[in-house]
């Protein structure tokens, strides 16, 4: 919130179409923040995925205790292995596209402020404080 | 109430309750169409602001209910599914779970066909695991859509916040300008008739 176009100056003239870009970017801004919490949740699963697995490889008991819904069942060491290779791949998956979805934010946001900036020059401000 | 200014076409006046904020083409326009002063106009659209903070305020809370949900409606469907997966079996599935902080027991789960589902408001039906399946996904369904509507809204509503931020902004400028104006002129016309 703290970080909208805010026109601090004089009699700057502002369209619909500033308007509009104005709006975009505190759209593509707050996904963005979102963005970096999904990114930081998934980052997280993934290496705590990462680390069971490796337990796994250590562990010399037939049966786990694998954690579905709220209980702990005892399940095969195979079929735990594998579920949780499936995990893997779907929260590393999930992941890219975090990431690529964030890459995409970032230079369309570039964009908009060199445009913003160019129409309002010091009246406007975009960066995060 | 507000001015005549014109909107361009293709936005809501409103969206499920939530009054849209006019865009102002030139705010010299606007304040005599309206008759207010900087002062009044400023104070409405200030009002305005809060009002749509408080609107959010709701709706994020509705946001991260339904963000809780989800994830307990997908764990419910996957212990279903691996009931289902095990019926065939015959065998039992052992589960540990917690019957206390850092009390576990464990139980013995036999070969079934139907579970039971907490609806909630101390109330617990049985389900077959077919029946049991499709009201969970059901549910899901449901709260993703919920929730994909709350998001639009969301959006919608800062949207008008901005809109609104800068509308204030912009009539405070103009405000401010009309003062130097004033000041200026009589110094004008005294320097002119010295």
């Amino acid at each position: 919130m703290q970080q909208q176009g805010k026109s601090s100056g004089s009699e700057m003239e502002v369209t619909w179409q500033d308007q509009q870009n104005i709006n975009t970017f505190s759209r593509f801004n707050n996904r963005f923040h979102e963005l970096e919490d999904e990114i930081k949740f998934a980052k997280e699963k993934c290496d705590n995925l990462e680390d069971a697995g490796n337990e796994l490889i250590l562990a010399d008991e037939e049966m786990v205790r694998f954690q579905i819904g709220e209980v702990f069942a005892h399940v095969p060491k195979d079929e735990v292995e594998t579920r949780i290779e499936e995990m893997k791949e779907a929260t590393c998956k999930t992941l890219e596209k975090l990431e690529q979805e964030k890459e995409s934010l970032v230079s369309q946001m570039a964009e908009l402020k060199k445009v913003l900036y160019a129409k309002f020059k010091d009246s406007i401000n975009l960066e995060e404080d | 109430m507000s001015s005549s200014s014109s909107s361009p076409s293709g936005d809501l006046s409103e969206r499920r309750g939530i009054p849209a904020a006019k865009f102002i083409q030139d705010v010299e326009t606007y304040l005599s169409q309206s008759s207010l002063d900087s002062n009044s106009a400023l104070a409405f659209h200030q009002e305005r602001l809060q009002q749509y903070k408080v609107v959010e305020m709701k709706l994020l809370a509705q946001q991260r209910d339904l963000q809780a949900k989800i994830p307990d409606i997908e764990k419910c469907l996957e212990v279903v599914a691996t009931l289902e997966a095990r019926k065939g079996t015959g065998e039992a599935l052992l589960a540990d779970f917690e019957v206390s902080e850092g009390i576990y027991s464990r139980a013995c789960i036999e070969d079934t066909d139907s579970v039971c589902l907490w609806l909630g408001a101390n109330v617990m039906l049985e389900y077959s695991c077919e029946e049991a399946t499709a009201l969970l996904k059901n549910n899901l369904e449901n709260a993703k859509a919920s929730l994909g509507v709350l998001v639009a809204d969301l959006q919608f509503l800062r949207d008008q916040v901005t809109v609104t931020q800068v509308t204030i902004a912009r009539i405070y400028n103009y405000d401010v300008q009309q003062r130097r104006v004033k000041q200026v002129t009589p110094t004008a016309i005294a320097a002119a008739d010295s």
